[in-house]
Formats: structure tokens, C-alpha cells, sequence
């Protein structure tokens, strides 16, 4: 184990470090050591320690101790989920570079890279090439990809635990097998913060069998504060999302004691929210508050970082925009508004102050609602026990699978065996069957199921002379380079002001709903519509006061699991809250009002509350299993009670519970509910509720955009391919009705399944629910627990009337027309 | 199929409308539908997108069975026959047509429609930009209103979503139907419906398998 300190590359390396002032961690040296032999692996540790030096050092030990071995082209290819992070790790890689003496080019390959650059890569790859997962997909796209790759000595997968549980992690994947494929002597190395299923991510990145791995895990730890903000006194009704406001003033004081915040929020539209508030709250804060997120245009992005990082502003209100990416050295405080509903992504965040390695991070929690003041609860007691979630890698994405082999067709061809040997390597498809890849081989050769062959389809052929399956139309080549990835947003349109310069971006679905002249905010600027071409808006400045704040679809997080469970624990304490728990001894108040007007549900207890409002019958069930969960039971709830008679329900959740709400009295007594309620035949309910919700629908719209089903206009195009334009929600219901056993469609149902079901976790749930006492209470009006739920304005259908009974009813009652 | 009808009157015309998206008026025995779209999903197929067929077959068979259960003189579809470039769905639809040879036949060129008029005539189609008939004026995007004129339209598929008690929603599409304009929903399922409308005296009959409704 003593050898690499006396070889060579490693003084050379120890040296330069050493002139620096810097010392290897231990971490750092155990993975040269095991890079050094042989190894493949994960490197876990907390940013900020260096995890980038772990892998990038270790291979220039290698290279400094065996030059002979390396050839030209692409020696390290480093793959990180962001494009920001790229750039300043360059610069990083390309200093040491330097100033350890070596020729060797480090060079960024991603989506904002010029056309003359990429061109110039094509001819001379550089020794390290930095890129994403679907640039890496775009490049294998290409004719004569492989010989970029063949001299390759190692893979880096960059923040791989952002990866794994994304359809992004299952491009990474075929990424690596691939290149396995190509450079069979390849490494393959991880790097990770701490997630709960370690030894599973270091399994899906490296299936290889016969190569040696291992963990390596820093020592290092990061100190954590949390401080909760609390209102002067609690509100009865707990508003979702309203009483943030009143605690600007008390965020104001916090930003003020410290250099650089920033104020994590959890959807975009909160962000421009705050971004106002603390503006109106303090004018001075004018020219140093800026507001970050995914909508914003990438030029001012990059400005706002570069600005953190020379401490010219203060405050930064952002989303999870800034989670990831380079350390921001002046940022010394982190607020976080609303749930972080996740104890890893909490972690994360709490990180993003204090960078450096021995300083304390400090996170402030700002609850929106009172009820939150739970969740920090938890969280605290989480971060305490430093349980943090497993991250599931996903299976069986056959949208990715189509996807995949239609850019191997396009780029080099490829042969049926070999690449059905190759996708089994993969932990994403290793349980893929034969009939399930010819289904796939169908799709893409004939259009459909081998009855209906279609002679026009011929996205891709079996070329005879190459004996490989490739594309032959430059069009199709076309269409499909342009869909390569697995990142789906709605259909987004840029902002562009008359006199020039972009602002961002916003969905489409929201532009068509204003009119010219109506004022909507976009980073934190009120705009008006002038007209709009194509995927661009034109807008000037607005002078009104009041302002739309665009909804962007898909902000939503539920809570994870672990956190769910550590919420139920806690909300036992609140009735006796101890002395040292502020969040649950301020939330006291709440609870009483709560008892008053209905019930608090003890831990042996489940409470239903039914509601009789101006808008209908209200039925609220109050599981506690994080919004995903939630989501699940009540349509299964609503499918059981719809069959005791056709009714039409609108279901809304939130983590805590969820609510059911009919036009029509609800017939449910407290007899039926321990049969709406019952573990019996509940596999089988769920299916059948499954299938007649509108999850699944929802599901199959990324699903529609990855397999190449719908063709996505980009951001500020013309609208080009205007004749090929279609909804996912038209192509389920066509494939629904005409090719039930495609598998694109049932990966939406199954995918409800893996991603939201959590069979083990539903069948424990009813159990629990089966050994409580039930009570039903009807309240006179919302209560603490049920009001969130009414007011929150996602909401799903469930009907098992037929239309025409609905349609007879809509002529009896009030209606509206949405235009 | 069931059809369900309803008697509207237009320009001072009586128009029977229909919940299989076709108007009949009686008067001039004359059907009347619009944005039929027929190669779309071939359109999309040679793209490569796999649609399956069975959606198009069924738009000719409902016609099909339209055109036997009204018997008209005269077919007039206000723009959008045809989706995109000539495609197989083409011949099937060529073939189709032969069973109707005694059917006049109008079409009003559609934003889609851009084959030559010569090909048209071979399928026994008169083409027109703008057709009059009566007091009505048949047009694919009614753009200009002229004062006491009544135009006939298609080209947005139109739809309607109403909020009903319960926070429950319904999408259907419909028939737009004011004093001087009357906007045909698309003839082909293969579409998606615009809820959207600026119109300010404006009657929707929106319709399901089995009813038609006036909202």
C-alpha cells in the first residue's frame, strides 16, 4: 500500500499541492491508491472537500507514472448533470494542468458550446473532455463516434446521486456500457454526496462483473445549524403559501447579519414572489437582490453567479437552481422558504453556506404554512440522525430504450445481438426480455405491432451491405438529434424585450392565456406582452402595480419517505411537545383549535372529516404518507366509494392527507368507511383506480417526448415541423384506443407504480390504518388539517359516471365557460 | 354510431347540426365538415413517429356512414382535407371516394391544402377560396367580416372547458356560433381542440356520443 508515495507522479502532484498549502485528505489519497490499483468506484463526500481533486489527481498520478500507456484523444471524460458546473471546473483542471507542467487540454463539450468549437473538437478531442449525459448521447449520434473513445482511460460520473434516480441516470448508464463497449480496459468512478443506498448507485454505475470496486468514503463531516423563523403568533387557518409574507421583515434582519444569502425557495413562482416581498419590505436592497432560477435567460444566470462570487450582492432568492454547482465563497447564510420536503436536499442546501470545510453551515427555515413548523421538526431530528433517502435507480424506462437505439442508428449503426447483450449489462435493463426488445425493434422499424407493418415507416432499416440497423433520412436524423435527452419541459417560449435582450423563459400554456397588454412578473420585473411569433414573446416594461405571476408547471416536491415518517413520530409529540421543541411548542395553539372543531388523531387513531361547503361535499382522509403516497390512496379511496354509486370527485393532496370533493353528498357513514379502508383486494383496487385516474396520462408525457412521440419546439425557434404537432394527452388516448399493449403505454402505468406506489409502504399504511380506531367527524367548517388541502388548486379528476349523466347534471346547475 | 341532431337557425338559413361533427342543410342537401386532416398520421409515421392507422379508418367510416345516412347532393369541407404531403393514407382515400361518384364535391383550400388545382379536380373536388351558396359564404378562416354577410368556417377546431360545481371540469369540442360566423369543430379525432375565443355574442353547442348541448 506504501508504493504510490514513492512513485514519482505522486510527489510531482504532492508537491504542487503542498505549494498551495494544501494537503491531501485521506479520502483523496485512498482513492489514488485504489485508482492506482485498478480499481472502479464511488468517492462519497461532502462538497466542499475536495471531491473533484479525488478523481481528477488520481488519473494524473497514473498518467505521470506510466506516460507510455496513454494515446491521443480522450484520455478522462468527466460527465456532470450540470452544464454550470463545467465551466469552472475546467478552469480548475486546466490550472493544475499548468502549473504541474503537463500539455495535456481540458475542454468543455455541452449544449451552450459554439458550432466552430464542437467542429474543432471533432478533429482533435482534448485529453478531458467535460460534458453532460446527453451531449455524450448526441456525440454516439454521430458517424464514426468510436474512435473518440478508444483511448479512453477513465469515466467520471460528476454528482452521480443527482443522476441515479432520473431517467438521466439511465442515459448514464448506457453511456458507460457503451463506452465499456468501445474501451473495454475503461474505469469507472463515482462521485457522490451521502445517500441512503450506497452500495446499490456504486452497483448501477458499474455493472461490470470481474473488475474490482470499492467506497470510498471521507471522515469529513459538516456542522449544521438550523434556526426556525416563527411568525408573533400563530394562525388558526393555515393558508398554503400565505404566511411567508409576514416574515420577510424577520428574513430582512437575518440577510442583514450576514455577507451573502440566498433564499432557497421550492417552485419558481415562489421565488418571484419573494423577490417582491423583500424589495417592497426594504427598497434599499435594490442592486443587490437578484433572483436565479431554470426560466431565467443563461446569460443573466451567469452574471448573477459571477456577481455572488465577487460579494456584490447580498441576497440571491433562487430555486433549486443553485444547488448544485461551483462553491459560492462569500455566501455565509442560507434561508430556506417552505418545506424542503426532502432531508438530503435540506443537507445539500444548508451546505451551500460555509463552504469551506471546517466552517458551520447555517440554514434559517421559513414555514409558509404553520403547519411546516412539523416538517422542521423533523427534518432537525433527520439531520440529527443523519438518515438520509436512498435514491432508486429507475427500470425498465422503454422510452429511453427506443431513444437509445434510434441514436445508434443514427451515429454508427448497430447490430440486434450485440446491443441487446449490451442493454442487459445495464441495471436499468438487465431483466429485459427478448420479446420485449423485439417489441422495441418493432417500434422502431415498423411503426407498430407486426400486424399492422406500415410501409411508409421507416425510421429506421437493416442496411445489407453493413449488416447493422441504421437511419437513412437526414430529416429523421435531424428530428431525432434534436430530441435526444430525457429532460422534458412544457413546450417554452422565450422572453425578449422589444429594444432587444432576453429576460427567460415561460411555458407556453401561460402565454396563451394573457392577452396583449396584460401585465405578468419575470425575474422580478413586471412585463407586458406586445405580440408574440413563434416560440419568442415580445414584452416591454409595465407600469402596473399588479402583476400575474406565471404558474410553471411541475414545481412540486413531495416529501420523501424518510422525512414522512419522521413527521409522523413528531406530530405524536406535538401534543406534549417537550421544552426544547420551539417549532411544536409554537404550533400548540393550531393543534387545540384543531381539537375544538373536529379531532386530533392520536398514533392508534385515523380521522375523516367530512365537510359540507358551498361548492359540495368535502371528504378528508389524513394519512401522512408525503404527497406521492397520498395521491395513490385517494384515488383508490375515491375508486371504492364510486362504486357504491357513479359519482365525480376532484381530488387535491398535499403530504399531510388528501381530499376528496363531489358536486353530490358524499355516501360515505362510519360503517363503510372500514371497508373503504381495508387492506382486502387492495392490489387490485389500485390497479383498477390506477387505470381509471388521469395519473397515468400525466405520466406519458415525458414519456411521449423521450420515445419521440411528440416533437418538442425549442425556446425562441420558429416553429418549424408545424405539421408533425400533437398533444401527449391525444397520443395516449389514440394508443389507448387502438394499441393497448404498446409498451410506451404501460411503462406510464408501471411507472406510476415504481415511482409513486411503494407497495411495501401502501400495504403497511392500510395496515396501520386497519389497527386504528376510525373516527369520522363532520365539521361545520374547514379545519386546521383540511384547509391546505381545499385551497390547494391541483387537482385530479376521478369519474366513473358516464358523460352524458355528467352533462345532463351541467344543465341543471351553475356553470362557466373558461376561455 | 348515434347521431344526434339539432336545428339551428344561421344567416337565415336552418342548419342541422350534428354531434358527429358535420352540419346538414337540408334546404340545399348539402353536408357540411371541415379539417378532415387525411394523411396525418401517415404524415407522422414517415417521420418516424409511430401512430397507429386505426384512427384514420374510422374518420372515413364515420363519413361513410354520414354520408349514407343523409344521402346529400353536395359535400362542402372548408379547408384542411388533406394533412400534408401525398402519403399512402392518400390512395386508401382515393378509393374510398369512389363509392360517392355521384357526390358534388367543394373544398375550400385550408392552410394545409397546397396541392395543384388539377389534382383536386382528379378526385372530383371544385376548389375555391371562398364559396358562396345562398346567403351563406363558406371560407377556412373567416379573417375579414364583412357588415350582413354570414360566413361558414373551420381551421381552429374549436372546443369549449367548463367549470361545473365541485371544482369538476369537462372539455368537449363544439360548434362556435355567432350572428355572422359559425366555426366547425375538426371532422378528424386526430386533432386537439382550442378552447380559446375572443368572441363576444357567442353561442357554443358543444356535444357528446349521445347529446348535444347549447352553453
Amino acid at each position: 500500500m506504501s508504493k504510490l508515495e514513492h512513485t514519482e507522479g505522486y510527489r510531482i502532484v504532492h508537491n504542487w499541492m503542498a505549494e498551495k498549502g494544501f494537503a491531501p485528505f485521506d479520502f483523496q489519497l485512498k482513492a489514488w491508491k485504489k485508482y492506482a490499483q485498478n480499481y472502479n468506484g464511488l468517492v462519497v463526500a461532502p462538497t466542499g472537500f475536495g471531491k473533484t481533486y479525488a478523481m481528477f489527481l488520481a488519473i494524473l498520478i497514473d498518467y505521470l507514472n506510466h506516460p507510455t500507456q496513454y494515446k491521443k484523444g480522450i484520455k478522462l471524460l468527466w460527465i456532470s448533470p450540470l452544464r454550470s458546473l463545467a465551466k469552472d471546473l475546467q478552469k480548475a483542471m486546466q490550472t493544475a494542468i499548468d502549473e504541474i507542467g503537463l500539455d495535456w487540454q481540458a475542454a468543455v463539450r455541452n449544449g451552450d458550446t459554439s458550432t466552430k468549437v464542437r467542429r474543432q473538437q471533432e478533429h482533435a478531442m482534448p485529453d478531458i473532455l467535460l460534458t453532460t449525459p446527453e451531449t455524450m448521447h448526441l456525440l454516439f449520434s454521430q458517424k464514426k463516434n468510436s474512435r473518440w473513445f478508444k483511448n479512453m482511460r477513465c469515466v467520471v460520473v460528476d454528482e452521480w446521486h443527482e443522476l441515479l434516480s432520473t431517467k438521466r441516470g439511465v442515459l448514464t448508464e448506457l453511456v458507460v456500457v457503451r463506452l465499456h463497449a468501445i474501451a473495454p480496459k475503461i474505469k469507472i468512478w463515482g462521485v457522490t454526496a451521502t445517500i441512503g443506498n450506497l452500495e446499490q448507485a456504486k452497483d448501477v454505475l458499474i455493472p461490470f462483473k470481474n473488475v474490482k470496486t470499492a467506497i470510498i468514503t471521507s471522515k469529513e463531516k459538516k456542522k449544521l445549524k438550523i434556526i426556525s423563523l416563527l411568525p408573533d403568533e400563530v394562525e388558526l387557518l393555515p393558508w398554503a403559501g400565505h404566511l411567508g409574507g409576514k416574515l420577510a421583515k424577520e428574513v430582512l434582519k437575518v440577510i442583514y447579519k450576514n455577507n451573502t444569502t440566498l433564499v432557497f425557495t421550492n417552485t419558481r413562482g415562489q421565488a418571484e414572489l419573494w423577490y417582491q416581498l423583500l424589495l417592497d419590505a426594504d427598497a434599499d436592497l435594490a442592486g443587490q437582490i437578484a433572483i436565479h432560477h431554470g426560466s431565467i435567460d443563461a446569460k443573466l444566470r451567469n452574471w448573477i453567479e459571477n456577481a455572488i462570487n465577487e460579494g456584490i450582492l447580498k441576497v440571491v432568492v433562487c430555486t433549486s437552481s443553485l444547488d448544485l454547482g461551483v462553491d459560492f465563497k462569500p455566501v455565509d447564510c442560507v434561508v430556506q422558504v417552505g418545506s424542503s420536503k426532502g432531508i438530503a436536499r435540506f443537507i445539500q442546501r444548508a451546505g451551500r453556506s460555509g463552504h469551506s470545510p471546517y466552517e458551520v453551515s447555517k440554514i434559517y427555515f421559513v414555514p409558509t404554512h404553520t403547519l411546516e413548523l412539523i416538517e422542521v421538526s423533523a427534518l432537525k431530528e433527520a439531520v440529527k440522525q443523519r438518515d438520509v433517502e436512498a435514491r432508486e435507480p429507475m427500470v425498465m424506462t422503454y422510452d429511453v430504450l427506443v431513444q437509445f437505439l434510434v441514436t445508434l442508428a443514427v451515429g454508427e449503426g448497430f447490430a440486434k445481438n450485440e446491443t441487446f447483450r449490451m442493454l442487459q449489462q445495464t441495471h436499468a435493463f438487465s431483466y429485459l426480455t427478448k420479446d420485449e426488445f423485439e417489441w422495441a425493434m418493432q417500434f422502431i422499424t415498423k411503426g407498430g405491432a407486426t400486424l399492422h407493418a406500415y410501409e411508409e415507416f421507416h425510421k429506421v432499416v437493416f442496411d445489407e451491405e453493413k449488416q447493422l440497423y441504421v437511419v437513412k433520412s437526414r430529416r429523421i436524423s435531424m428530428l431525432h438529434r434534436m430530441n435526444i435527452g430525457a429532460i422534458v419541459s412544457d413546450a417554452m417560449m422565450r422572453v425578449k424585450y422589444m429594444k432587444g435582450g432576453y429576460v427567460g423563459m415561460v411555458e407556453e400554456y401561460f402565454i396563451s392565456k394573457l392577452k396583449v397588454g396584460m401585465p405578468f412578473v419575470l425575474a422580478g420585473k413586471v412585463l407586458e406582452i406586445v405580440h408574440s411569433k413563434d416560440m419568442t414573446v415580445f414584452v416591454k416594461r409595465s407600469k402596473a402595480k399588479k402583476a400575474i405571476t406565471p404558474s410553471w408547471n411541475g414545481g412540486r416536491l413531495p416529501l420523501t419517505s424518510y422525512l414522512s415518517h419522521y413527521l409522523r413520530l413528531k406530530l405524536d409529540d406535538a401534543l406534549q411537545p417537550s421544552t426544547r421543541e420551539r417549532e411544536l411548542k409554537f404550533l400548540n395553539p393550531l393543534l387545540a383549535t384543531q381539537n375544538t372543531h373536529s379531532h386530533i388523531p392520536k398514533s392508534n387513531e385515523f380521522l375523516v372529516e367530512k365537510i359540507y361547503a358551498k361548492e359540495g361535499c368535502h371528504l378528508f382522509f389524513y394519512p401522512f404518507e408525503g404527497r406521492l403516497v397520498n395521491e395513490i390512496m385517494a384515488s383508490l379511496i375515491a375508486y371504492r366509494i364510486s362504486k357504491l354509486q357513479p359519482i365525480t370527485f376532484s381530488i387535491a393532496m398535499n403530504d399531510y392527507g388528501f381530499g376528496l370533493l363531489s358536486d353530490q353528498d358524499i355516501p360515505v357513514t362510519e360503517e363503510d368507511l372500514s371497508a373503504i379502508l381495508s387492506k382486502e383486494n387492495l392490489m387490485d383496487d389500485v390497479i383498477a383506480s390506477i387505470n381509471a385516474s388521469e395519473v397515468a396520462s400525466r405520466k406519458f408525457r415525458d414519456i411521449a417526448v423521450i420515445a419521440g412521440l411528440v416533437v418538442q419546439s425549442q425556446p425562441g425557434a420558429r416553429k418549424t415541423n408545424k405539421s408533425l404537432q400533437s398533444s401527449s394527452s391525444l397520443i395516449f388516448k389514440v394508443l389507448e384506443d387502438y394499441e393497448p399493449n404498446n409498451l410506451l403505454l404501460r411503462q406510464a402505468y408501471t411507472e406510476v407504480f415504481n415511482e409513486q406506489l411503494e407497495e411495501v409502504r401502501l400495504r403497511k399504511a392500510f395496515e396501520r390504518i386497519g389497527n386504528s380506531k376510525l373516527i369520522l367527524k363532520v365539521a361545520k367548517g374547514y379545519t386546521p388539517l383540511s384547509f391546505p388541502i381545499k385551497v390547494d388548486s391541483l387537482r385530479n379528476t376521478m369519474s366513473n359516471e358516464k358523460l352524458s349523466d355528467r352533462v345532463a347534471r351541467l344543465q341543471k346547475q351553475q356553470y362557466k365557460l373558461i376561455t | 354510431m348515434n347521431i344526434v341532431t339539432k336545428n339551428i337557425q344561421f344567416g337565415g338559413e336552418e342548419l342541422t347540426l350534428t354531434n358527429q361533427r358535420v352540419i346538414y342543410w337540408k334546404a340545399e342537401e348539402t353536408l357540411i365538415l371541415s379539417d378532415i386532416h387525411i394523411g396525418k398520421t401517415a404524415h407522422f409515421r414517415q417521420h418516424g413517429i409511430a401512430i397507429p392507422d386505426t384512427i384514420f379508418r374510422e374518420d372515413l367510416e364515420r363519413l361513410r356512414l354520414l354520408l349514407e345516412y343523409f344521402t346529400p347532393k353536395k359535400m362542402i369541407v372548408v379547408g384542411d382535407l388533406f394533412h400534408a404531403n401525398y402519403n399512402q393514407n392518400f390512395e386508401m382515400f382515393t378509393n374510398w371516394l369512389q363509392q360517392f361518384e355521384e357526390l358534388d364535391r367543394v373544398l375550400i383550400r385550408g392552410n394545409h391544402d397546397r396541392f395543384s388545382v388539377g389534382f383536386y379536380e382528379h378526385l372530383g373536388f371544385q376548389t375555391e377560396e371562398q364559396y358562396e351558396c345562398q346567403s351563406l359564404i363558406f371560407v377556412h378562416d373567416a379573417e375579414v367580416i364583412a357588415p350582413h354577410k354570414f360566413y361558414i368556417s373551420g381551421h381552429t377546431h374549436p372546443g369549449v372547458r367548463i367549470k361545473m360545481k365541485g371544482r369538476q371540469y369537462l372539455k368537449l369540442p363544439c360548434y362556435q356560433v355567432t350572428t355572422q360566423q359559425l366555426i366547425l369543430p375538426a371532422f378528424s379525432l386526430f386533432t386537439g381542440l382550442n378552447t380559446r375565443s375572443d368572441f363576444e355574442d357567442l353561442k357554443n353547442y358543444a356535444f357528446t356520443d349521445d347529446a348535444i348541448l347549447e352553453l
